[in-house]
């Protein structure tokens, strides 16, 4: 620095460090005690933490906290789900318009690209991707909760992508509604276990 | 302590005090902190002047944007609104979505490249003139203060005067209103990420509803409370990170505040023969809000704040003698030199700060209103059955824009590819995404192997196109060929 006036005179009584940086020299004063305090609280801090954390397990442990997580999102995936064992639901669901109009949108924008606009498939164009879901010859069971095991599981070897993970319960369940409204409960289900390709 | 003005006793009288005393600045210690480690609370003397008048100004438009900004709507948002809930963060009309973070590389080495170029030129002018704990601890904080407990020797005064009803009044009145502007403050902090109407709505209801926002903001108004009605110059000297960084970026022709002294020295009573220009009427020490004796040269704790030299040229101009005893100058200059403006440090930040406007400016123009990706369907990577091979695709659309827009989808990819999904254009509400499947398929007889295809989004408003390239995925052709062979179909 090129200015240095009047340098207040050096306090005897100041310890001295006795080291030397660059011709630096320093003195060993006492830190701010907001500093050492801000110091002593994470110390003590630190030991309640662990105490409350490792030893008393006051606060559970790491991989308890993820479990209750998980147990929560599941618990409330399954307070908004539909029980997708009951066949009559399903049937009661597809003669509900709400329910069908929302599945017919869902379809709309995820199963045409397969199934076509018409849900006839290779039915109506040999070149399409997925199988005809109008009439009542089925490739993985053709009751309704088959219907939603195949659209939430997927059949991963022909190309079913799982569509649960992607869309929910809910909007499964309301695509399988949709595709039961161009059905009649009781109808002949013809089942193709091995249908060729 | 002996009055300072009186002749000195003999050494061996002079008692030796416990302590120096800690209002006396020197070069080797920091005034506010005692020797004992305590903190010493400086009372700085009120400055009047032309910079007092132009960081008052300055301070009030500040205040200004930072009150307004969540309140002016700009295409149905506030002009500022960092929605962190739903990953859109709104700048005047331009949205940035979660995936646009890497521009925030840009704004971070930009803030950098700025601070180090304007440091080297022109030294600390944001901590005196634009930083928040600045602009808050001297334009509100200590102007409270100043309004509920008198200037420096009032306040000094009452801190000495025992405790009565009058002391205790004036206290909490002033305690009162530092929470209350903490509490405006940290609420309008609040709403920059919520909106004003959210907030508003929030505090309409119970604590216990959205328990996160009122323990924020109660927090950070507590922080805002100790720090500036206690922790203050603290800040400044001890923990702010650019504090530190100043003697790396600046050198000896950057713009600081000093003392002339070779105006200034011999300093002397008015009327002392051969003394200097320099009183020592200690007005600029008074005035420092953190405590130092600028005529000691550049330190550390030197906010540039321009009251000492407020402070000097009142005093200069009653004794009529030219001002800028202390002023802004560059060490260079104060020594008699000339101050280098351009010089190779400034000439480096300056290109640096240039190259990255540059590239940044590029990149924000890059961004554009909606973005998209396309990724496998789950299960297998292709398909093969007896007629085609066939790739599963989900496109996912964003629009980032404020109002519904259309998309088309285009698939650039050989003649005897059939696609499927998408043939229609789609809408998508203002902020929606949306994932589409997309199934491409070609005849077994036609494979070839795998290939390289572009998919490609343009808006129906015709003002931009996305592409991006993806790979059709395939088993080796001859192997196709060998499995028709054995089985005996005909290509």
């Amino acid at each position: 620095m090129s200015q240095t006036p009047n340098q207040p005179p050096s306090h005897e009584d100041d310890r001295l460090r006795p080291h030397t940086y660059d011709g630096i020299q320093e003195y060993d004063k006492r830190l701010p005690n907001w500093w050492l305090y801000t110091l002593y609280g994470t110390i003590v801090f630190s030991i309640v933490y662990w105490f409350a954390h490792q030893t008393a397990a006051v606060i559970p442990a790491d991989g308890a906290q993820v479990d209750h997580a998980m147990a929560e999102i599941s618990a409330q995936k399954m307070s908004t789900s539909i029980d997708v064992t009951n066949d009559k639901l399903f049937w009661e669901m597809s003669r509900n318009p709400v329910f069908v109009e929302s599945g017919r949108q869902t379809y709309n924008s995820l199963c045409v690209a397969c199934h076509l606009p018409s849900m006839r498939g290779k039915g109506e164009n040999p070149a399409a991707v997925g199988p005809d879901l109008i009439d009542t010859a089925w490739l993985h069971g053709g009751t309704p909760k088959e219907i939603y095991v195949t659209v939430d599981k997927g059949v991963p070897a022909k190309g079913m992508a799982p569509w649960g993970p992607v869309i929910g319960a809910k909007k499964t369940a309301e695509v399988v509604a949709y595709i039961l409204s161009h059905h009649q409960e009781g109808e002949p289900i013809t089942v193709q276990t091995n249908p060729g390709h | 302590m002996s009055a300072p003005f009186s002749a000195h006793p003999p050494p061996s009288a002079r008692p030796k005090p416990a302590r120096p005393a800690p209002h006396a600045p020197s070069l080797e210690s920091v005034t506010t902190i005692n020797e004992d480690g305590s903190h010493y609370k400086l009372h700085p003397a009120d400055s009047r002047g032309r910079f007092l008048l132009w960081r008052r100004l300055s301070a009030w438009v500040l205040f200004a944007i930072y009150l307004s900004l969540p309140w002016i709507p700009v295409d149905g948002y506030p002009a500022v609104l960092l929605d962190v809930a739903n990953s859109r963060f709104h700048f005047f009309g331009y949205t940035l979505a979660a995936q646009d973070t890497w521009l925030l590389f840009f704004a971070v080495t930009g803030l950098g490249f700025s601070l180090f170029f304007v440091t080297a030129l022109l030294g600390r002018i944001w901590c005196g003139w634009a930083c928040p704990q600045t602009v808050f601890l001297e334009h509100v904080y200590r102007a409270l203060e100043r309004m509920i407990e008198g200037d420096a020797p009032a306040r000094r005064a009452l801190d000495a005067a025992p405790w009565s009803g009058a002391k205790l009044a004036r206290r909490l009145a002033k305690h009162a209103a530092y929470v209350a502007v903490s509490l405006v403050i940290a609420h309008l902090f609040l709403a920059y990420f919520v909106s004003i109407p959210e907030l508003w709505s929030f505090m309409r209801s119970a604590p216990g509803e959205h328990w996160a926002a009122f323990v924020f903001v109660f927090l950070f108004a507590g922080i805002l409370y100790f720090n500036f009605s206690w922790f203050r110059e603290q800040l400044c000297i001890v923990i702010c990170p650019y504090g530190r960084l100043q003697s790396a970026l600046t050198d000896d022709h950057t713009l600081t505040i000093g003392y002339d002294a070779k105006r200034g020295e011999p300093r002397g009573k008015l009327g002392t023969a051969g003394a200097g220009d320099c009183v020592a009427c200690n007005r600029c020490v008074q005035v420092c809000p953190t405590g130092i004796d600028i005529r000691h040269g550049l330190q550390l704790e030197c906010i540039g704040c321009a009251a000492c030299i407020d402070a000097c040229d009142e005093v200069m101009t009653r004794i009529h003698r030219p001002t800028g005893l202390i002023r802004y100058d560059s060490l260079a200059g104060l020594g008699g030199g000339r101050t280098r403006w351009v010089r190779p440090r400034t000439i480096v930040y300056a290109v640096l700060l240039f190259i990255g406007a540059a590239v940044a400016a590029f990149a924000y123009t890059t961004v554009k209103p909606a973005s998209f990706l396309v990724y496998r369907m789950g299960g297998g990577a292709y398909f093969v059955d007896r007629e085609i091979v066939r790739n599963q695709f989900m496109v996912r659309l964003l629009n980032k824009r404020s109002d519904a827009a259309a998309f088309e989808v285009q698939v650039d990819a050989p003649g005897y590819v059939h696609r499927s999904g998408l043939e229609q254009p789609v809408t998508l509400a203002p902020m929606a995404e949306q994932v589409t499947p997309l199934v491409l398929t070609v005849d077994r007889g036609r494979y070839e192997g795998s290939f390289k295809f572009v998919v490609r989004v343009r808006d129906i408003a015709g003002q931009f196109t996305l592409q991006r390239e993806v790979e059709f995925l395939g088993p080796d052709p001859r192997l196709l060929q060998e499995e028709d062979h054995d089985k005996g179909i005909k290509r």
